[in-house]
């Protein structure tokens, strides 16, 4: 291809890529200037893509009052938790659908993929109700069982368990390595790229969760940072604090983003592993 | 060293025993957010403020109580209280307004407080008449009343003035719907800015104006037997009486709560549709050199049928029945916390709601609070539909009929009809 | 899978599974399978939130009748003409998968999709209100309808645009890798962060659209609230938000093409565009197809962004269905009628669900 026409493509193409990225450093710019300037206007320069006047007074702020960092903590504590959940009944139902024999297996596979079907919408109501009859709402097992239940880890991690060459788990058998041994001093350290997978698939959802939060905690110290953005989002706070909330937004961002520039290739590879289950 | 070490030592044990015996009541309130709002209950501006300092001040002033508070924003208020209440954590103390009593006390869910109210320093009988009335459900006291609010027409002078509807100091209201067209032709054709703002197109705002005007004309959306009567001549010339406005391009009703305060705050509208929470909030802005509006006059909701009506309703402050049953050191806490903001009522009334203790009314104090003889005739004037367990899917009814109206297009006839079917079916259920 | 001459799998293995799968059955029981069963359950109840919470006797099983109290109505007809734009595409659509199928257009599973998706429009509209007859609930049969648009709004714009992106971001250059991450990266982003972001940027006041717009002299449209624009609003924030995971599959499947049919075309003089229409796309179909109902699925529960944008509104305009069952469960306390919804929810979802396993499962 010539060059000259390849540079032209670059060039042509990167004007809709900063098109697409205008919302988000937006939303930037305004948390950097001053709530009195942007309550008045919001394009105090270059149509507010810069921030002049700036001010890191609204991030001070974030810190000083309000909520956010406690938020901040809580989405860490429900993503982490929950990863390392999804991780743990994944891997090991993973390996017994994928390798290991036993009475029923058949019906059991297909009961546990058939759920890949259900959507959280058709059970968070009954969620719902069983969690208020134990009392157990507003708390960090509220927020991170329910999504444990769903399939997708099981299946991505079945397949991939499928596709290693059954002469290792043979070699071993043969020294007399119980199965327990061989799925966890064995198989989990070959699963290790699939496992990064299935963390930054959970995370992400854990992260960006806002129905089952939204219903689950009540009170707001159990607030995820997604959950506690949208109750800030009213307009009252849109009018008085825009700069704040623009730096609630660019804060509960932040990890996200990082964890997709750091591990692009897991996320990319995460993305196709869960479009394409078929 | 060592002094320090046992000096830190004492400091601590003596923290965690004060710590240890301190009770914490957690609150749950609309009004918005204040962070900053401090503890001197005199110095606050705006209800989240004022609120705000009044809860932190009860905090640090009751011995051996913290409240910890639970913002939420006015939308989805009551469907987090309701939630909370469901999963067995509501908030030891809420604000609530009158008109939920009938469903969450004839539910059980509120504590009967008629007992109580006397050992914690509350004093019913200084209670004005309607704010008992408001507080009660069938011979029980389920809550202690903060104000009275209603809407109020809140008043650009300068330009009123400009379209010469300024006299003796006092704004030319209209006292029919002829003249209510009139007016805002006025307006416009000497400033160019429309005549009315409000919210039509999120909060109920724009329904209490057509309620307003429903009373105004004898009559009501429901009767007191369970029959709806919202597709009726007096609903349809309420209805009729607003969107002539926005016909004729004298108010918009694409503005939400945020943009129709904007702009009247800015000087775009002569008139803003509001209730008496802002009028503190609007007199600072008004003071500001930057902000449009500069002459602040705050009237009473007008007249235009036969007799006044304005819609209001009334904040209350109660506790969940599961406390007042299973806690009761944390109730007796709860209590005090309540007496506190009783207490205060004064401070709280700044915002520009009325007062609800005839102690209050009649101060001094009171009396002399910013803008509060421009409306003093609003408490007399105060109405609201008739009680029901399903006040909130009624507004909800009501408020997506009268949206499709101005906002859609939908003929005036076909939206009354549907609500009133509606209405018909949840007063049914 | 019992057969004579394999040997019994050894005790050790039978027990480790067990272990192995213990920890996911319990979770999967406990939080999927039962609940999931519980649903309907509810749904044959009328079953009030607030009022169960205190007495829970307050519950009464009332069979399907919540099922009639929201899809169904008084006096409702069904008549071929009720509602002739839908009805007659249903019926172009049939005639459409018939011919196609024949010409071998499309697999056989295309044109069955194509055939039900017809079938529906030709038969749901038909139903309507007789003499003094009315829906009895008003608000669900619009409200399904208006998710239906947001999809076919959403799906096809995310997926062309997706495409043609994918296609010209194709080349393993830094460049390109670069290019990619920046289209991608709104999809990382929570629905309450991009909500939060539209939400402002199409702000009559304080957007960077109103100021845009101003700045060319014109008056700023009020989108959230204008019954024209409020559902493109959060389509084009929802088009922005899911770009992502459209334009990875779609450089996945790229990638499967082989070189090779591209330098033969070249060979006949077709680059560019012209060897995108006659290689790229007939490739792509496996992939297309996956994307699409991919698409279908995730749109199809919209919640947040209708929930924060416009609130459902002006008048119900962008209310979904999701947000529908959210309100009638926690603003309505009506649990069983949100359970029923639900129930319906989940047989469409379901429906697709199983599309998408069958669709990835053809050969091409």
């Amino acid at each position: 291809m010539a060059l000259r026409g390849y540079a032209w493509l670059v060039v042509a193409l990167s004007i809709p890529a900063f098109v697409w990225l205008v919302p988000t450093i937006w939303m930037v710019s305004l948390s950097f200037q001053p709530n009195e300037v942007l309550a008045r206007t919001t394009s105090s320069t270059a149509l507010g893509l810069v921030p002049v006047p700036f001010t890191a007074q609204n991030y001070a702020d974030l810190f000083a009052f309000g909520q956010t960092p406690w938020w901040f903590m809580n989405s860490v504590i429900v993503a982490l938790g929950m990863t390392l959940g999804v991780l743990a009944v994944s891997t090991t139902a993973g390996y017994a659908l994928a390798r290991l024999d036993f009475p029923y297996k058949g019906p059991i596979a297909v009961l546990c993929l058939i759920g890949l079907m259900v959507p959280e919408q058709a059970v968070f109501i009954p969620l719902y109700t069983m969690f208020a009859d134990f009392g157990w709402h507003n708390s960090y097992h509220a927020l991170i069982l329910p999504r444990m239940a769903v399939p997708i880890g099981v299946f991505l991690m079945m397949q991939f368990f499928r596709a290693i060459p059954k002469d290792i788990e043979e070699a071993a058998r043969l020294d007399g390595v119980g199965w327990l041994q061989i799925f966890w001093y064995v198989m989990l350290p070959l699963a290790r790229p699939a496992m990064m997978t299935l963390a930054i698939l959970t995370f992400l959802y854990a992260w960006n969760d806002y129905l089952w939060p939204l219903v689950s905690a009540q009170q707001r110290e159990y607030f995820t940072i997604t959950l506690g953005l949208a109750s800030i989002q009213s307009n009252f706070a849109q009018s008085e604090g825009l700069g704040r909330v623009m730096a609630s937004g660019v804060i509960a961002s932040l990890p996200v983003v990082l964890l997709f520039l750091i591990f692009q290739r897991y996320v990319v590879q995460a993305m196709t592993a869960g479009g394409s289950k078929g | 060293m060592r002094h320090v070490l046992i000096g830190a030592a004492a400091a601590a044990t003596l923290a965690t025993g004060v710590a240890a015996q301190e009770t914490e009541v957690t609150l749950g309130r609309f009004f918005g957010a204040c962070e900053d709002a401090g503890s001197d209950t005199k110095a606050s501006v705006g209800e989240a403020c004022i609120i705000q300092s009044i809860i932190n001040a009860a905090s640090e002033e009751i011995d051996g109580v913290t409240v910890n508070t639970l913002p939420t924003d006015w939308g989805n208020y009551y469907d987090q209280i309701k939630a909370a209440y469901a999963g067995g954590t509501p908030p030891d103390v809420h604000v609530m307004h009158r008109h939920r009593v009938p469903e969450f006390a004839g539910l059980g869910a509120l504590a009967d407080l008629s007992g109580d109210l006397g050992a914690a320093g509350i004093d019913p009988s200084d209670w004005s008449d309607n704010a008992l009335a408001a507080v009660s459900y069938e011979s029980g006291i389920y809550g202690v009343p903060m104000d009275f609010h209603a809407n109020l027409w809140h008043v650009n002078m300068d330009l009123m003035e400009e379209a010469g509807l300024v006299e003796n100091g006092r704004p030319v209201l209209p006292s029919s719907p002829e003249e209510l067209l009139d007016h805002a032709r006025m307006v416009k054709e000497a400033t160019g800015q429309d005549y009315l703002a409000a919210d039509f197109a999120q909060f109920p705002i724009g329904v209490r104006v057509v309620l307003a005007l429903m009373w105004q004309q004898g009559d009501n959306i429901f009767t007191e037997d369970g029959t709806a009567t919202v597709n009726t001549e007096a609903g349809k010339r309420a209805v009729e009486t607003i969107i002539q406005l926005f016909d004729a391009g004298y108010a918009n009703p694409q503005l939400n709560y945020a943009d129709s305060q904007q702009a009247f705050l800015n000087g775009e509208a002569a008139v803003l549709v509001n209730g008496t929470w802002v009028v503190d909030f609007y007199a600072a802005e008004a003071a500001k050199e930057e902000t449009g509006l500069d002459t602040y006059y705050v009237a009473d909701f007008p007249t235009l049928f036969e007799q006044g009506a304005t819609w209001a309703d009334s904040h209350m402050w109660a506790i969940p029945s599961t406390l007042k049953a299973n806690d009761p050191a944390k109730y007796e806490a709860a209590l005090k916390v309540l007496a506190f903001i009783n207490d205060h009522n004064v401070d709280w009334a700044r915002t520009g709601h009325m007062s609800v203790r005839n102690s209050v009314v009649n101060s001094d104090e009171y009396r002399n609070l910013p803008h509060r003889s421009e409306y003093a005739d609003t408490a007399a004037i105060a109405r609201d539909t008739p009680p029901s367990e399903r006040y909130g899917a009624i507004q909800d009814v009501l408020n997506r009929e009268l949206q499709a109206i101005w906002l859609t297009d939908k003929p005036v006839e076909a939206a009354l009809q549907d609500a009133e079917f509606e209405v018909q079916d949840l007063l049914d259920r | 899978m019992v057969n004579a001459h394999r040997k019994r799998p050894s005790l050790g293995q039978v027990q480790a599974a067990w272990v192995l799968m213990l920890p996911f059955l319990a979770v999967y029981g406990l939080f999927l399978v039962y609940p999931f069963f519980r649903g309907i359950w509810i749904s044959l109840h009328d079953w009030n939130l607030l009022a169960v919470a205190f007495n829970p006797e307050a519950k009464e099983f009332v069979g399907v009748d919540n099922y009639v109290r929201v899809m169904w109505g008084r006096n409702i007809v069904w008549g071929p003409l009720a509602s002739p734009v839908l009805q007659a595409a249903g019926i172009f659509g049939l005639g459409l998968a018939i011919l196609l199928r024949r010409m071998n257009q499309v697999s056989r599973s295309t044109a069955i999709a194509i055939g039900l998706a017809a079938l529906l429009l030709l038969v749901l509209p038909g139903f309507h209100p007789g003499e003094g007859g009315r829906w009895y609930d008003r608000r669900f049969w619009p409200t399904v309808g208006n998710t239906l648009v947001f999809v076919a709004l959403t799906v096809p714009g995310v997926t062309i645009t997706a495409l043609i992106l994918a296609a010209a971001l194709a080349r393993e250059t830094r460049a390109m890798a670069v290019l990619r991450t920046l289209f991608f990266l709104s999809q990382v982003l929570s629905v309450t962060v991009v909500t939060l972001i539209w939400q402002i940027m199409f702000s009559p006041r304080q957007g960077l659209i109103a100021n845009v717009t101003q700045l060319f002299g014109g008056t700023p449209i009020n989108w959230l609230t204008d019954e024209q624009f409020a559902m493109a609003a959060i389509v084009i924030a929802t088009i922005w938000w899911s770009l992502g995971i459209a334009m990875i599959l779609f450089l996945a499947g790229l990638q499967d093409i082989s070189k090779d049919l591209y330098e033969a075309a070249a060979l006949d003089h077709a680059t560019g565009a012209r060897a995108f229409w006659h290689i790229t796309l007939p490739n792509l179909q496996r992939t297309i197809t996956l994307v699409i109902i991919l698409q279908i699925i995730l749109h199809f529960q919209v919640f947040g962004q209708s929930h924060l944008m416009t609130q459902g509104g002006p008048n119900d305009e962008t209310q979904v269905l999701v947000r529908y069952i959210y309100q009638t469960a926690f603003r309505d306390s009506e649990l069983g009628r949100a359970s029923a919804m639900a129930v319906f929810l989940f047989v469409i979802m379901g429906a697709f669900s199983t599309l998408q396993f069958l669709a990835g499962r053809e050969k091409d």
